[in-house]
C-alpha cells in the first residue's frame, strides 16, 4: 500500500496514542491519547512546565517517547526507521519554533526556498518564485532581501511561518509561536495564523493566547502534570470546564 | 646595516627565493609557499571532518578521533616530525621524501587543533539551528552543510586564521629534517657568511611577517563583506561603527 493510499483512508491527520515519556524517573508525559482531524485547529494550553511543549515536539519526533504510537497520516513516527524515512516524514511536517530559528546567515527569501532546493529537489528559480508569493502572503514580500537580524519578532516569525509551508506540509504545528514577541508584534502573527486555518489547513498549536483559541480553535486541549486531562470545544472549555484544574488555570489567567 | 642587508639579499635572493633549483630540489620562499598553501588547503577539511567525527553519536569514529586529538595536542610538534621522519621509513621501508612527512604531519597536528575550533563554533550555536533544519526535512549532513558549517565557520574566521599563521610558521620547523623552505635557506646563507647572523635571520623575520599579515589582511576583508552583507548594508552603504572582531595571531 503507497503512502497516499493510506493517507486517503485516515481520517485522522495526527493519531495519539498511550504516549508516555519520562526524563529517568520522572513522567513529563502520560497516558496521551487524542487525534486530530484533518482540517482541524486544535490548541494546547495548560500550565507552563505541563509537558505542552514536549508534547507537540514529540509529533515531528525532536523528542523520542518512552512508549506509545504516534502517526501521521497513517505512519508511525517513532517506529525504528532509516533516517531518511524519518527526514521525509518530518518534511511534511511542519514546524514554528518560539525562537523562530531562522537561518541568519541567509536571506529572507533564501530563508523559505533554501530547503525546497536541498530537501525536495525543487528548481531554484521556481522555489525562488514560490518563496516570493508566501512571503507575499504572510506580509513581508518587501524584505524578501533583508537579512533575519533586521526584522523585528513578529516578522521573524512570519518568515518562518512562510518557511514551514514552503514544504507544503499537510499538518502544522505552532510551538508558542507568539511567547517570545513584544506584545504589539503578537497581533501580526496570530492573524497569519487564522488565515491559515480559515484556508482548512490542519494546525497543533501550543499558545498562551486565548482568544486566538476561542476564535479559531475547533477543539481545546488541556494539559496538566503531562496529562490531557480535558479536551472541549473552545466555548465549551471557555464557559464551562469540568476539570477543577482547568477552572482554576482559566480563573488564574483572567487575573 | 641596512647595506649589508641589500648585499645579502643582492647575493642570495635566488637562492632565498627558490633554494638549489633547478640545480637541486625547489627550496627558498617557493616551497615555504608551497608547503604553507598544501597544510592550510588539506588541514581544513580535515579538521572539519574530525570536528564531525567528534560530536558524531557512533563512539567506532568519535573515540579514535578525540584520542588522536588529544595526542595530537599534547605532543610537541618537533616531536611528531622528529617521529614521522625516522619511524615511518624503519615500520614501512619506505623512502618517504621529508617535505612529504612534513606535510603530512602538519596537516594532523594543524587539523587536530583546528578541529577544536570548528567543533567548538558547532556547539556554540546551540540546538536551535540543527532542530529548525531537521523539522524542514533536512538530513544530519545537509543540515551541517548548508545550515550549521556556514554559520559555525564564519564566527570563527578569527581563530581558524589564527590557526592557518602558526601554520605558516611552523613549516619553518621542516628545517630540521631538511625541508628545503626559506628557513633552510637562511641557514645556508648564515653558513656562509658566518658573521651576520642578525641580518640574514631579520630578512627571514620580515618575509615570515609579510606573508602571515597578508593572509591576516585578506582574512580581515572577507570577514567584514560577510559581516557587511549579513548586516544588509550594500558597499555603498558605510557602515559607521559595526562592531568587528579583530583578528589575533598569536600561536594557539
Amino acid at each position: 500500500m503507497t503512502l497516499s493510499d493510506t493517507s486517503a483512508q485516515q481520517p485522522q491527520a495526527i493519531r495519539i496514542a498511550n504516549v508516555y515519556k519520562s526524563y529517568g524517573d520522572h513522567p513529563v508525559l502520560k497516558n496521551i491519547d487524542a487525534e486530530v482531524a484533518r482540517g482541524e485547529v486544535v490548541v494546547i494550553c495548560g500550565p507552563s512546565g505541563s509537558g505542552k511543549s514536549t508534547l507537540i515536539r514529540t509529533i515531528n519526533r525532536l523528542e523520542e517517547i518512552s512508549s506509545g504510537v504516534i502517526s501521521f497520516d497513517g505512519q508511525n513516527i517513532h517506529a525504528p526507521m532509516r533516517t531518511k524515512e524519518l527526514n521525509l516524514l518530518r518534511s511534511r511536517i511542519g514546524f514554528v519554533f518560539q525562537n523562530f530559528n531562522l537561518f541568519p546567515h541567509l536571506s529572507v527569501v533564501e530563508n523559505v526556498s533554501m530547503s525546497p532546493i536541498r530537501v525536495k529537489g525543487v528548481a531554484p528559480a521556481e522555489a525562488h518564485d514560490k518563496a516570493l508569493k508566501l512571503l507575499d502572503r504572510v506580509g513581508l514580500a518587501d524584505k524578501a532581501n533583508a537579512y533575519p537580524a533586521q526584522l523585528s519578532g513578529g516578522q521573524q516569525q512570519r518568515v518562518a511561518i512562510a518557511r514551514a509551508l514552503a514544504m507544503e506540509p499537510p499538518v502544522m504545528l505552532f510551538d508558542e509561536p507568539t511567547s517570545a514577541l513584544d506584545p504589539e508584534m503578537v497581533g501580526e502573527v496570530l492573524a497569519v495564523m487564522k488565515s491559515l486555518a480559515a484556508d482548512g489547513m490542519t494546525m497543533l498549536c501550543v499558545t498562551h493566547e486565548m482568544g486566538f483559541a476561542r476564535d479559531v480553535a475547533d477543539r481545546i486541549w488541556f494539559i496538566d502534570a503531562g496529562e490531557i486531562i480535558e479536551t472541549a470545544p473552545p466555548e465549551e472549555f471557555f464557559k464551562a470546564p469540568r476539570h477543577p484544574r482547568a477552572q482554576r488555570f482559566l480563573a488564574d489567567l483572567r487575573h | 646595516m641596512i647595506s649589508d642587508i641589500t648585499a645579502i639579499i643582492s647575493d642570495y635572493w635566488l637562492l632565498l627565493l627558490i633554494g638549489q633549483y633547478p640545480n637541486g630540489p625547489l627550496g627558498g620562499l617557493a616551497n615555504t609557499l608551497i608547503l604553507s598553501a598544501f597544510s592550510i588547503a588539506l588541514a581544513f577539511p580535515v579538521s572539519i571532518l574530525f570536528a564531525l567525527a567528534r560530536l558524531s553519536k557512533w563512539r567506532l569514529l568519535r573515540w579514535p578521533v578525540t584520542a588522536l586529538v588529544y595526542v595530537t595536542r599534547g605532543v610537541p610538534l618537533l616531536m611528531l616530525i622528529l617521529w614521522s621522519y625516522f619511524l615511518v621509513p624503519l615500520w614501512t621501508g619506505a623512502d618517504v621524501p621529508s617535505f612529504v612527512t612534513m606535510l603530512t604531519t602538519l596537516v594532523v597536528y594543524q587539523g587536530a587543533f583546528l578541529s577544536e575550533v570548528v567543533r567548538g563554533g558547532i556547539v556554540a550555536l546551540g540546538h536551535g539551528q540543527m532542530e529548525a533544519a531537521k523539522a524542514l526535512g533536512h538530513s544530519y549532513l545537509g543540515a551541517m552543510r548548508f545550515v550549521i558549517l556556514p554559520q559555525a565557520l564564519y564566527n570563527m574566521i578569527p581563530s581558524i586564521i589564527s590557526t592557518f599563521v602558526s601554520t605558516i610558521k611552523d613549516t619553518t620547523l621542516g628545517y630540521v629534517i631538511n625541508v628545503p623552505d626559506l628557513t633552510f635557506a637562511a641557514s645556508q646563507v648564515n653558513n656562509q657568511l658566518l658573521t651576520q647572523p642578525f641580518q640574514v635571520f631579520l630578512i627571514l623575520a620580515v618575509v615570515y611577517y609579510a606573508i602571515c599579515w597578508s593572509l591576516t589582511h585578506v582574512a580581515n576583508v572577507i570577514e567584514r563583506r560577510i559581516t557587511r552583507r549579513r548586516a544588509g548594508l550594500t558597499d555603498r552603504a558605510k557602515p559607521v561603527s559595526l562592531a568587528m572582531s579583530k583578528i589575533v595571531s598569536e600561536q594557539p
